[in-house]
Parts: C-alpha cells; structure tokens; sequence
C-alpha cells in the first residue's frame, strides 16, 4: 500500500504525562484506517513505543532532536 | 530510512529483575530503624562511630544503591535506547554480591572483624564492578538524550571511585598503614555522594523531571556544564588528598557541591513552571528532597554538624528521592510490561487498569508523610543532639522512618502482586 495514498492523522503529545502518549499513539492508530498516516508530534524519543509498533506490523520513521520529535508511522 | 532498530522488549529484562532489587531495598531501612533505635544516641553524637558508618552504609548501599542499579538495568533501555547485555543473570549476581556485601561491611563496620570486612568489601567490589561493566557497554552503545547519557557515563565513573576509596579504606580498617585516613573518608563520601548519587540524579532528572511532570527541560548551559564541573572539582579534590594537602579538598568540593545546588534550584523552578498544576507524591517527595539537598549544601557551607549533613543527605534526598522515583516507576513498568504482554499475545478484550492504580496517590501520601515525619525529627535531634529530649526525638524518628519503609514495601508488594493478577489474564 502506497503511503502517498491516504489521509495523515496529526497527533500532538508534547503536554501529556506519561504513559498518556504512548496510549494515545496506539487508540489512534486502531481507530484510523490502514492506508492512513500518522505523524505524532513528541518532545522525546519514544524509544518504549517501536517494539510495541513493530509487533503490532507497523512502520516508522523519527526525526528530531531535544525537545522535539517527530514520528511518522504507517502500516 | 525506516527505523526498525528500536527497543524490543524481548531483550530487555523481565520485570522481575527490577523488581527484585525494589522489593529488597525497604528491608536495609527497616534494619537501619533498628539500629537506630538501638545506638540512636551514638550515631548523631559523632559521624565516626561505628553504628553510624554502619548506618551510612545500610542506607547508602542496601537502599539507595539497590534501587538505583535495579532502576538503571531496567531503564536504561527506556530513556536512551540501550539494552544492559545478559542482563537477567547479571543483575541476580550483582544483587546478591550487593545484598551480602552490604550485609558483611555493616556488621564489620559495627562489630569490626576481618571477615566480616574483607568479605564485604570483596562481595561488593565483585557485584559493582560487574554493574559497571554491564552498564558500561550499554552506556557505550546508547545513542539517545546526550546529556543524561554524559552523566551517567560520568556517574559510573564516580561509582568506580568510590568503591576504589572504599576498598581502601577497608584495608586501612584492616590495619594496613594509611596516612590521612580522615582526609581519605571525606574523598570516599565526595565520591559517593556527589559523583556518583549527585551525578546520576542529573542523569535521570534531566529525564524524568520534564517527562513525568511535563516541565520545560533544563537549561542547556546546566546540561551542558553540570557533570563536568561536579567531575573536574572532584578530581582536583583528589589530586589535592592525594598530595597530602586535605585541607585544601575543600576547593575541589565546594565548586561540585555548588553545582548540585544549582542543580536543586532549577529543579525546584522547572516543577513550578509544569504545565498540570496537580500536584502528586512524586513531585512532594522531589521537593522534599531538593530542599534537604540545598539544605545540606548550606549547612555545609557554614561548617555546621556534619551528623547534620549526613541526616539532610541520606534521609532527605537518598531515602526520598527513590522513594518518590518509585512511585512513578514501579506503576510504568507494570503497566508498560502488560501492555507489551497484551500486544504479543493480541488479547485486546483484557482491560489494562490505568497506572495510577497500581499504586494508590493516597497510600503513599501516607507513606511521604511518615517520611516528613522521621526527616524532622532525625533533622532536630541532630541539630541538637545533647538536649534531654533528643533521644525521645530520635526514637520516634526511627519508628517513623520503620513505619515509611514498612509503608513502602506493603505497596511495593501490592503494586507486584496486582501486576502478575492481571498479567495471568494475558
């Protein structure tokens, strides 16, 4: 599936305590459709989040650096 | 380039290993209560009696350390990406070397005795340089959060040293002539305190304080300078010991004592600017503890009780802070292993409980309270330690601070047990 082809989700998780980003990742990946996009906005590298993303048959690439990330995960 | 080199959980280890070092570390402060209440009078009298080396060290290794390397082995992985190598069976031998050592050089420290101390100096010397090397190779390969991994780097360092000066000393009790012994002490403590508790809490704070309480990260000319400037005083601290001239070490240590200082404040300023105004034990216990922290270093400064100090110092920051820590961190890790657990097996239908649960806020508001409790009343009868009633102050000091420790284990063990309920449902 091309990733050009569908829509890109924007999820922004820079204001939440953990583990609030990493649980709204994951809703928002299950509610979205597989052709979809999402590009997660973080202000660290969610290191804990790719084995979990990995397992679950997803992709993702991160750029960033400090205090701002970002994440974009497609299946 | 797709990244697919992340943390895998497979690898990391089981959560019993953190645990067990958690689980174990209430134990060496209910034995410290004990003997606390057994030779209080003595401890706060003088810092060179045997009961309160022995004390020190209950505290220092059994407690502070424990949490510290079980925290390290498991978060590791989680704040810069870089797994501990073998770390199940490593982190099991360390922990015995680390129980049995502490175990042995606080009774030799109480009782005296070549075995007790060559046995625990040598079980401790065996456990934490395995530590080190373990954690070196991760800290070697990590390649996230640059500062924090600086300050570990350099905090392991600082673990190094100290153990060099401790086995030193050790020798010295053992009757091998070393000339300054006192001179030696004070580095050993330089070392331990601010090289390598002091560092480590940089390392970590720079992490957790804006990750868990959503502050603005710190200042990047403290990040930047702070770990080299507690490591550069504490060398020439040593160079100065070294040459016989102690009375100067004091010039080496004040500059990293300043930099911990500063390091309080600016912790202090960045939990008032988080961007939830709630308010919860984690962040009561790091006030707490930063207070003590700038607290000592003041007391310090005005060449105040050094008794006093050592109160402030390992009831107030090397008692509370992990305390605190632990209340975030055992409820992450049991939530974030189960979440793993329901991702691999894909059973969706078992509600995972949010992480507040795990550990009740109100349970262990209790529990910072009876800790606030003993930190007062330790902090006064050391303030005044010949008063009529300073013993009476003492002792409830010790019952309160066995009553903060028995708290502590009771929801330890309940955050555990409710983690293996749910994860039997995976």
């Amino acid at each position: 599936m091309s990733p050009e082809t569908g829509e890109t989700f924007q999820l922004d998780v820079r204001r939440l305590e953990p583990p609030e980003p990493l649980e709204r990742i994951l809703d928002t990946l299950a509610d979205m459709p597989r052709d979809a996009r999402l590009r997660v906005v973080h202000r660290r590298e969610p290191f804990p989040l790719y084995d979990l993303l990995r397992r679950l048959g997803y992709q993702w690439h991160t750029e960033g650096a400090d205090e701002y990330f970002e994440i974009l995960i497609r299946s | 380039m797709l990244n697919t080199a992340g943390l895998s959980l497979d690898q990391a280890p089981p959560i019993r290993v953190p645990f067990a070092f958690f689980l174990a570390a209430p134990f060496f402060v209910l034995l410290a209560g004990v003997l606390l209440l057994w030779q209080g009078e003595a401890v706060l009298l003088t810092r060179w009696s045997p009961s309160a080396l022995a004390l020190t060290h209950l505290i220092a290794l059994g407690f502070l350390t424990q949490v510290m390397l079980g925290a390290l082995f498991q978060m590791l992985p989680v704040l810069i990406g870089a797994r501990v190598p073998g770390a199940t069976w490593i982190a099991s031998l360390v922990q015995g070397c680390l129980i049995l050592g502490t175990l042995a050089l606080v009774a030799g420290l109480q009782w005296g005795g070549t075995v007790r101390l060559s046995l625990g100096a040598g079980a401790l010397a065996l456990g934490l340089t395995l530590f080190m090397g373990a954690a070196g190779v991760a800290l070697a390969r990590g390649r996230g959060a640059p500062r924090t991994l600086q300050a570990m780097r350099l905090a392991l360092f600082g673990l190094l040293m100290t153990l060099l000066l401790g086995v030193l000393l050790v020798a010295g009790l053992l009757g091998v002539p070393i000339g300054g012994l006192t001179a030696w002490v004070d580095l050993h403590l330089g070392w331990a305190l601010l090289g390598w508790v002091g560092m480590l809490i940089l390392g970590v704070g720079y992490q957790v304080v804006p990750m868990f309480h959503v502050t603005p990260a710190y200042p990047a000319w403290l990040a930047r300078s702070a770990a080299w400037l507690i490591l550069s005083g504490l060398l020439i601290a040593t160079a100065f010991t070294l040459m016989g001239w102690s009375g100067a070490a004091v010039w080496g240590f004040g500059p990293a004592v300043g930099v911990l200082a500063v390091f309080a404040v600016v912790t202090l300023d960045r939990q008032r600017r988080r961007v939830r105004p709630r308010i919860d034990v984690t962040l009561l216990h790091w006030w707490s503890a930063m207070l003590s922290a700038l607290l000592a270093a003041l007391v310090w400064l005005f060449g105040g009780r050094p008794e006093l100090i050592g109160v402030l110092v390992l009831i107030g920051v090397g008692l509370g802070l992990p305390s605190g820590m632990l209340f975030k961190i055992m409820p992450f890790l049991s939530w974030f292993h189960l979440q793993h657990r329901q991702v691999a097996a894909r059973r969706f239908d078992v509600r995972l409980p949010h992480m507040q649960a795990f550990i009740p806020e109100r349970s262990a508001r209790v529990q910072f309270g009876l800790h606030l409790g003993a930190l007062s009343a330790l902090t006064s009868a050391a303030i005044w330690p010949d008063k009529t009633w300073s013993a009476g102050l003492m002792a409830l000091g010790a019952l309160m601070l066995m009553g903060a420790a028995a708290l502590l284990s009771r929801l330890q063990f309940d955050c555990y047990g409710r983690y293996l309920e749910i994860g039997r449902r995976l």
